[in-house]
């Protein structure tokens, strides 16, 4: 059996991921990745990964059915879980945002700013510390389109490349903070599996810090 | 039934068949060690005033608790630790007693949690010792092995790991860099989710001698007694020192005990509540992904209700004792015992209930069946 469990987010982050990991020497079977089974062993069965939505890295991580797992800093913000983070991977670096097509944020004479995002913690945070009242409009993607139909003032989302902006006619007006991909660990298998976890983290440390 | 009464709350459940029988089966078991160590059970309210809480685990634990007011206008809550409340006891009704003072206790406790969080109960049972008056090393070492003697009796062996710490070398080095509350809390907290890239930054510019970087090496990750020595050669100031002192002794013992494989020293372990002043320990078990308990030392809390004394104690969640358990297909009580049984019944329930009365009182079990009856 595998030594450790390792949560990979599908999507976005699981390229680049799967090219770091490769970097220190821990390849997947070829093809494997090709099938949809969401589950693939290293060449040398010594870790099994598992492959999840990117919110649900940190839960299960969370819940120590994988000892470890990789996420973006957004993700793990806005899940608030108890986990170690032990390594900044410094891939998948992006920007967490406010955006809108107005400049001046507060004008819709009310005084309360309606958001859209994906990131309802994070965006009750950030305006909450500011002191400015909003009226927070979850949504489960396509955010970008929330302003323009005038469902929501601005939006609090993702940026790579600033690409789906612009072509929405959207600009950034506040950068809330920058994220780039951890290594999470959960705290009974850091103690529990401290030599193999041990290992992983060593390993990628060094590639981290070529990253950066 | 109408959804809402059929409904259970978030976070709230049943317990019954095997489960019920390995819960008790559990609590015995732990309640029988305390007891062979000479804990004497106490049973502390259900509902208290919150502001005990508060002063008891911190603003910041105490939130989470389920409060309403009481008649008077008074906050009240349901006991989200017992700790606090055998302390008040400690100080107040059995102030005059001889100390050292041995309680031990089970109880619920109810805390609030979102519901996607990994410890979903919000009701859950805790088994606990407390010891008050003893500022001794032989407390310290007294609270390790009870807790161990309970996870072995519970045939978890090999299967658990406890870790050490002593808040007081956090204290020391964080004293040193004369850090303002709110840096030391951001210190801390970098520690406890071992971001050491990002605490290796944070300590930079406070790193006149070094001392804050050696740190960060030493909270990476856990150790045996080689991360002791590292520790004193790379720590100075006095308060540290002392408590790697006293650490270096406990540690001796474990060695002394054939402990050493279950224990590690962990100086990164800096999450809990607010009331330790000494040495702190948190318990691991295979197959669960969250604690199973932890303790240490308290010796600022009975001050709250004027009667400073030092005090340790620790315990265990029975939630997490159980899962364990469960998971181990090595385990056995929690199957219907094997106790047999009388099926007894008849028309003349007079006669009936006497055959069962007379096999009650030879100790036997009985099932009164009342199929074939009237």
């Amino acid at each position: 059996m595998s030594e450790l469990t390792i949560a990979l987010a599908k999507g976005r982050l699981q390229t680049a991921t799967l090219e770091h990991l490769e970097r220190v020497g821990i390849r997947v079977a070829e093809g494997a990745l090709a099938s949809r089974r969401l589950w693939v062993e290293d060449r040398e069965g010594r870790y099994r990964f598992i492959f999840v939505k990117p919110v649900d890295v940190p839960v299960y991580v969370e819940h120590g059915i994988a000892d470890c797992g990789v996420a973006g800093r957004d993700v793990l913000l806005e899940s608030e879980a108890d986990l170690l983070q032990p390594l900044d991977l410094q891939i998948g670096r992006c920007r967490i945002v406010v955006a809108s097509h107005k400049s001046e944020l507060l004008s819709n004479g009310f005084g309360i700013l309606r958001v859209a995002t994906k990131y309802p913690r994070i965006t009750a945070e950030y305006f909450g510390s500011r002191g400015i009242p909003v009226e927070i409009i979850e949504l489960a993607g396509s955010v970008e389109l929330a302003p323009v139909l005038g469902l929501s003032d601005c939006i609090v989302d993702l940026v790579e490349t600033g690409r789906t902006l612009d072509e929405n006619g959207l600009r950034v007006s506040e950068v809330i903070f920058e994220s780039t991909a951890r290594l999470v660990v959960n705290r009974a298998s850091f103690q529990l599996k401290a030599a193999a976890v041990g290992q992983l983290i060593k390993a990628l440390e060094l590639c981290a810090k070529e990253e950066a | 039934m109408s959804e809402s009464l059929s409904k259970v709350p978030n976070g709230m459940r049943y317990y019954f068949g095997a489960e019920a029988r390995l819960r008790r089966y559990v609590e015995d078991t732990a309640m029988a060690v305390f007891d062979g160590w000479s804990y004497e059970e106490i049973i502390t309210p259900s509902v208290d005033y919150h502001a005990l809480f508060e002063f008891g685990m911190g603003h910041r634990e105490a939130e989470r608790a389920f409060r309403f007011t009481d008649t008077d206008g008074k906050m009240l809550a349901l006991r989200p630790d017992v700790t606090s409340s055998v302390a008040r006891a400690a100080a107040t009704l059995l102030a005059r007693r001889a100390r050292p003072l041995r309680l031990c206790y089970t109880g619920l406790v109810f805390r609030q949690q979102p519901p996607t969080h990994a410890q979903w109960r919000r009701e859950s049972e805790q088994l606990g010792c407390e010891q008050i008056g003893s500022a001794q090393g032989s407390a310290d070492i007294e609270m390790l092995v009870i807790a161990v003697e309970v996870l072995k009796r519970l045939g978890l062996n090999d299967r658990f790991s406890i870790t050490l710490n002593d808040v007081n070398i956090f204290n020391g080095v964080a004293e040193r860099l004369a850090l303002d509350p709110l840096a030391r809390d951001r210190m801390r907290q970098l520690i406890d989710i071992r971001d050491m890239a990002e605490l290796r930054r944070f300590l930079a510019p406070h790193d006149r001698e070094a001392q804050a970087g050696a740190f960060a090496r030493l909270v990476e990750r856990p150790g045996k007694s080689e991360l002791l020595e590292e520790a004193r050669r790379l720590i100075t100031n006095t308060r540290s020192t002392e408590a790697l002192d006293r650490l270096e002794r406990l540690w001796s013992v474990v060695e002394t005990l054939a402990l050493a494989d279950q224990f590690e020293i962990d100086l990164g372990d800096l999450s809990g509540l607010d009331y330790y002043t000494g040495l702190t320990f948190k318990i691991y078990v295979e197959g669960i992904g969250t604690r199973a308990g932890g303790g240490g030392r308290y010796d600022h809390l009975t001050a709250n209700f004027g009667r400073s004394e030092p005090a340790i104690g620790f315990v265990l969640d029975l939630d997490a004792l159980t899962d364990a358990l469960s998971r181990s297909s090595s385990f056995a009580p929690a199957q219907e015992s094997e106790r047999a049984t009388e099926r007894l019944s008849g028309d003349d329930h007079g006669a009936l209930f006497v055959r069962a009365l007379e096999h009650r009182a030879n100790g036997a079990r009985v099932i009164v069946d009342d199929r074939g009856t009237e």
